[in-house]
């Protein structure tokens, strides 16, 4: 149990360990170059660890009904950390001081910890420890007054989607007597209306901190307004995170019929209006907002599935796109400098500079889902799975939808192999060697995921594949939650 | 497995090719091109040998590898009897181009040959797949590289036209995604197990509504890509915009893809529908033939009336595949072949003409005085266009129309439908105004008096790589019979299960009749 409390919570203790220490640092004055690689290599040592555990099949529960640890979770964490060490190298010039690497690094403490959350205490105060942060990375240094407008309208909108959330959670403890997300899940929303209430709350709380069709208003002005850096932290770990949550929470209830036409209309409007109003964007990251909407909308469609998959799907579908969205926003950093936002920045890019155009490139048109790049074979899941549990209409639709979305992808990458007219550009941004580095990582990582989409199956005989690589993000394979479960059931002991 | 090897080479040698392109020095164009060139020809020396090892008998160079087992996608290409022609078409094509553009500026940009070579590995693997999930994949990866083709080395309005190319293929093709996951969900249904291989496919049960849908997804696809009558309306501005390299791949090897499309999935996998629509298909088709001849009559540009001429010949094809008779299908298969060479060999004609005189060349005369060589060369793809006898268009052609006439005479003297028919008799025109827009323009690009200088005639590169298009047509022109057997297993199997009963009678006559070439 002792040990169990340590190395359950590792990545976690970890995390905070250097939260800690930074504290100190920047109290003590010390030389700011630190900061970068000391939290870079607490994320990575926080990565291998998932990656052991995961190895070993490691499941507990640390306290009953709050933290459990299972394979969905270590796969999530995986997910998030690895996100977070790419973001942290692609922009390790932005997040330079000690005081950015301390806000990344609390955010990331609040993912990981909704991540193995099992009670509504625990998902509480994870997601405030996620979003919090955040609020305060895209004030601090940005300072101008359209950046605070911005981040002041995440910020109420955050705390109204916390309202709802906790008001939710309540209600719940009201209906069932238990604060425990499994009783939620597990019992019929329309048993009792305070449960019922309570349900639609929690889902509405976390749908406006995902920023789905009609809770997305606020997107828009707080990416379009913050760094590019931080843009990618909230598209990218923010939004996988609270999106991992809803599966968690509401996977179970896949097979309720009205929940399912819920999210699968609100699924198919926020992939409709995402891309439609990204069509006239100018700017990369409005642009960038718009494509989020619409990308949490195919992710919101992914749990109408009723084959009880949705959580795999989701897995693979929220790590692809978040590491896509941190690579894209790499390399449109790299090629348009750090001052620019406009899309017409890169016009042309692939001349001068044609390896980290090719790249963004590819990672628009994954994003965009045209085979045969990872962000397909996401899209493919989640398509796979709606069809097959009946929903082939609102597939179209959905489908439709992300025709919708082919539009401004490819006129960005268009303006990328625009032939250039007159001269080379004059300006050519610097990119450091931390910057290449994550951007190599973040191409081997989805490269990887590419190739082998089931190396992180559960299934007898696959978990051996599953130590290779540092940062492999979590695959979609069937039945790994059957297993998960199992193993929780059977309390498998830790060595 | 030496097949299998020869496989892999295929695909492997541009590939190889495509990874070495931006290690190689800077400033070295012509060592760009060697690679290039000898990439192209890794995989022609492949594909040659396979499709001579083809006989139709059995799947040869079989590569089976799993891939996502969870989505039924298998890396699973081979060579059988329907792309046998197609995979020679590819990588004939490929070289020729390349070597056509030698000395044009496009080739001194390494992205150009970066495209090429990306665009022939996934042109192949549409063509040679035998997974469905594989090849929508390879399907849409053709889009990437032929979209920016056109768009950095096109002309004046290439960004509109790349645009249109891309959109308009693609929306073709999002209904074809869920028909195909429809496919694997109703193969779960009856056999337990996901499997996207086209060979359990084609063994499922449909139900007439989802073979509706799976067919009307398959076909607009492939409508599109080909192009067919009413969804032609992308052609003319990527055509016209495309280099003259990239629209001789486009209207010789990928709208084939549409074509290959209709063979390899529409008429097995729903094989009621294909035959219920079959009328409709074939009048579109019809449509095709004569509006492209129309249209082809009217221009005064080369590269215009040559792109029109296209479609027209596209719509024989459809025309001999819905017909879905046995000598209808052979000939279908043998106009991808012949119109594939001949249309490509046609636009590369054009594209030296302007590497030669420049913007100029629409107003050139009397080519046979000033570059005999070339002269006689276009005179003989122009010939093929017009399906003189001896030449390959003249056996695809008839074949097509002696089979639809057929299957139309079975059809309207069993009082079915007399659509077939009136088909076949009203696409028989398409060949005399073909004639007509095809000689014209012989003749002002060929004869006529000038005054202008000599121009440069072919050099030797340029001969060589016009050989084995000609080299092919007359082949196919004088001797199909030897072709055609790699194909006939095939196409039993194809009119077996979705034609009605062609009278044997008549076939069999006929086919001895092809082999001693006409």
């Amino acid at each position: 149990m002792g040990i169990d409390l340590i190395y359950g919570l590792l990545p976690e203790h970890i995390l905070l360990a250097l939260i800690l220490a930074l504290m100190v640092l920047e109290c003590l004055r010390a030389d700011r170059r630190l900061a970068g690689p000391l939290s870079t290599f607490c994320l990575a040592a926080g990565c291998l660890v998932l990656c052991r555990q995961l190895a070993e099949g490691y499941a507990f529960r640390l306290a009953e009904g709050e933290i459990a640890v299972d394979r969905p979770a270590l796969l999530a964490r995986l997910a998030l950390l690895g996100c977070g060490v790419i973001l942290g190298l692609c922009f390790h010039e932005r997040f330079g001081s000690f005081k950015a690497r301390l806000l990344l690094a609390s955010s990331l403490l609040g993912g990981l910890l909704m991540m193995s959350a099992t009670g509504f205490i625990t998902l509480f105060i994870g997601i405030e420890m996620l979003s919090l942060p955040a609020f305060a990375l895209m004030v601090q240094e940005g300072g101008t007054s359209s950046a605070s407008e911005g981040a002041f309208k995440y910020l109420v909108l955050s705390s109204v989607a916390t309202a709802c959330l906790l008001f939710g959670a309540s209600l719940c403890y009201h209906a069932t007597g238990s604060l425990a997300l499994a009783t939620l899940a597990g019992s019929h929303p329309l048993a009792a209306p305070p449960l019922l209430a309570g349900a639609v709350l929690v889902l509405a709380g976390l749908l406006l901190k995902a920023a789905v069709f009609p809770f997305h208003g606020w997107a828009p002005d707080a990416y379009g307004s913050a760094d590019l850096p931080v843009t990618a932290f909230l598209a990218s770990v923010i939004k996988a995170a609270v999106i991992l949550t809803v599966a968690r929470l509401f996977c179970a209830a896949g097979s309720n019929a009205l929940f399912a036409e819920v999210v699968a209309v609100l699924g198919v409007a926020s992939v409709c209006y995402g891309n439609l109003a990204a069509i006239r964007q100018t700017s990369f990251k409005r642009l960038l907002a718009y494509s989020s909407i619409a990308h949490a909308g195919y992710m919101v469609f992914a749990l109408a599935d009723s084959s009880g998959s949705a959580l795999e799907t989701l897995l693979y579908y929220a790590s692809l796109y978040a590491v896509t969205t941190v690579l894209a926003c790499a390399c449109f950093a790299m090629l348009a400098g750090s001052a620019s936002d406009q899309l017409t920045a890169v016009e042309g890019a692939f001349h001068a500079r044609p390896v980290p155009a090719t790249i963004l490139a590819l990672a628009l048109l994954s994003l965009a889902g045209i085979p045969p790049l990872p962000g397909f074979f996401a899209k493919l899941f989640v398509f796979r799975a709606a069809i097959a549990s009946g929903h082939l209409l609102a597939s179209l639709a959905a489908l439709f939808g992300s025709y919708l979305g082919v539009f401004y992808y490819l006129r960005m990458v268009f303006l990328l192999f625009k032939p250039v007219t007159s001269g080379c550009r004059a300006e050519l941004t610097v990119s450091t060697g931390w910057m290449r580095g994550g951007v190599l990582i973040a191409t081997a990582v989805l490269v990887y995921c590419l190739v082998c989409p089931h190396c992180l199956s559960v299934k007898p005989g696959a978990r051996s594949a599953q130590t290779g690589t540092g940062h492999t993000v979590a695959a979609p394979a069937q039945g790994y939650q059957l297993a998960g479960r199992v193993a929780v059931a059977a309390k498998i002991p830790s060595p | 497995m030496p097949d299998s090897l020869l496989m892999l080479m295929l695909f492997a040698s541009p590939l190889v090719g495509l990874a070495l392109l931006p290690i190689l020095p800077k400033n070295s164009p012509l060592s760009w091109r060697l690679l290039a060139m000898l990439a192209m020809h890794g995989s022609l020396a492949a594909g040659v040998v396979l499709f001579a090892c083809c006989n139709g008998q059995a799947a040869i160079g079989e590569v089976k590898l799993a891939w996502i087992d969870s989505l039924g996608v298998n890396l699973h290409l081979a060579v059988d009897g329907l792309n046998a022609y197609f995979l020679l078409l590819t990588v004939v094509v490929f070289p020729v181009v390349l070597a056509c553009a030698w000395s044009s500026r496009q080739v001194q940009d390494r992205l150009f040959l970066a495209l090429l070579l990306l665009l022939e590995v996934s042109l192949l693997g549409t063509f040679l797949s035998q997974n469905l999930m594989l090849f929508f994949i390879f399907w849409e990866a053709v889009l990437i590289p032929g979209s920016l083709m056109i768009l950095v080395f096109g002309g004046e309005q290439s960004r509109k036209a790349a645009t249109t190319f891309f959109l308009y293929t693609l929306g073709g093709s999002v209904l074809l995604l869920a028909a195909i996951i429809l496919l694997g969900v109703e193969s779960q249904q009856q056999t337990g197990h996901w499997s996207l291989e086209l060979a359990n496919l084609a063994g499922l049960k449909l139900s007439w509504h989802s073979q509706l849908f799976i067919f009307v997804s398959i076909a607009l696809a492939c409508a599109i890509k080909c192009p067919l009558f009413p969804f032609h309306s992308w052609l003319p501005l990527v055509y016209f915009e495309a280099p003259f390299s990239g629209t001789a791949l486009m209207a010789g090897v990928l709208s084939k893809m549409g074509v290959f499309g209709l063979l390899k999935l529409a008429l097995p996998l729903c094989p009621d529908v294909a035959r219920a629509a079959a009328p409709y298909a074939v009048s579109l088709a019809v449509a095709s033939i004569l509006y492209g001849a129309v249209l082809a009559l009217r221009q005064q540009d080369f590269k215009r009336l040559v792109a029109w001429s296209s479609l027209s010949h596209m719509g024989y094809i459809v025309l001999g595949i819905f017909a879905c008779q046995e000598s209808s299908l052979h000939g279908s298969l043998f106009q991808v072949l012949s119109h594939g060479l001949a249309v490509a060999g046609l636009f590369l004609v054009l594209s030296l003409l302007e590497q030669r005189v420049g913007e100029q060349y629409p107003r050139l005369n009397a080519l046979s005085t000033l570059a005999p060589r070339l002269a006689v060369v276009t005179m003989l793809f122009i010939l093929t266009s017009i399906a003189l006898p001896f030449t390959s268009g003249f056996t695809s052609e008839f074949l097509i129309l002696f089979g639809t006439f057929q299957q139309g005479m079975a059809a309207w003297r069993a009082g079915t439908s007399p659509v077939l028919l009136v088909c076949s008799v009203v696409a028989c025109s398409g060949m005399v105004l073909g004639a007509g827009y095809m000689l014209r323009f012989g003749r002002s690009l060929l004869f006529g008096s000038t005054e202008s200088s000599p121009i440069a005639d072919l050099n030797l590169l340029e001969m060589i790589s016009f050989a084995p298009l000609l080299v092919l047509i007359l082949w196919v022109g004088i001797y199909p019979g030897s072709l055609m057997e790699k194909t006939k297993p095939a196409i039993s199997s194809l009119t077996a299960r979705s034609g009605q009963q062609p009278p044997r009678l008549l076939l069999s006559a006929h086919v001895q009749g092809a082999s001693y070439g006409h």
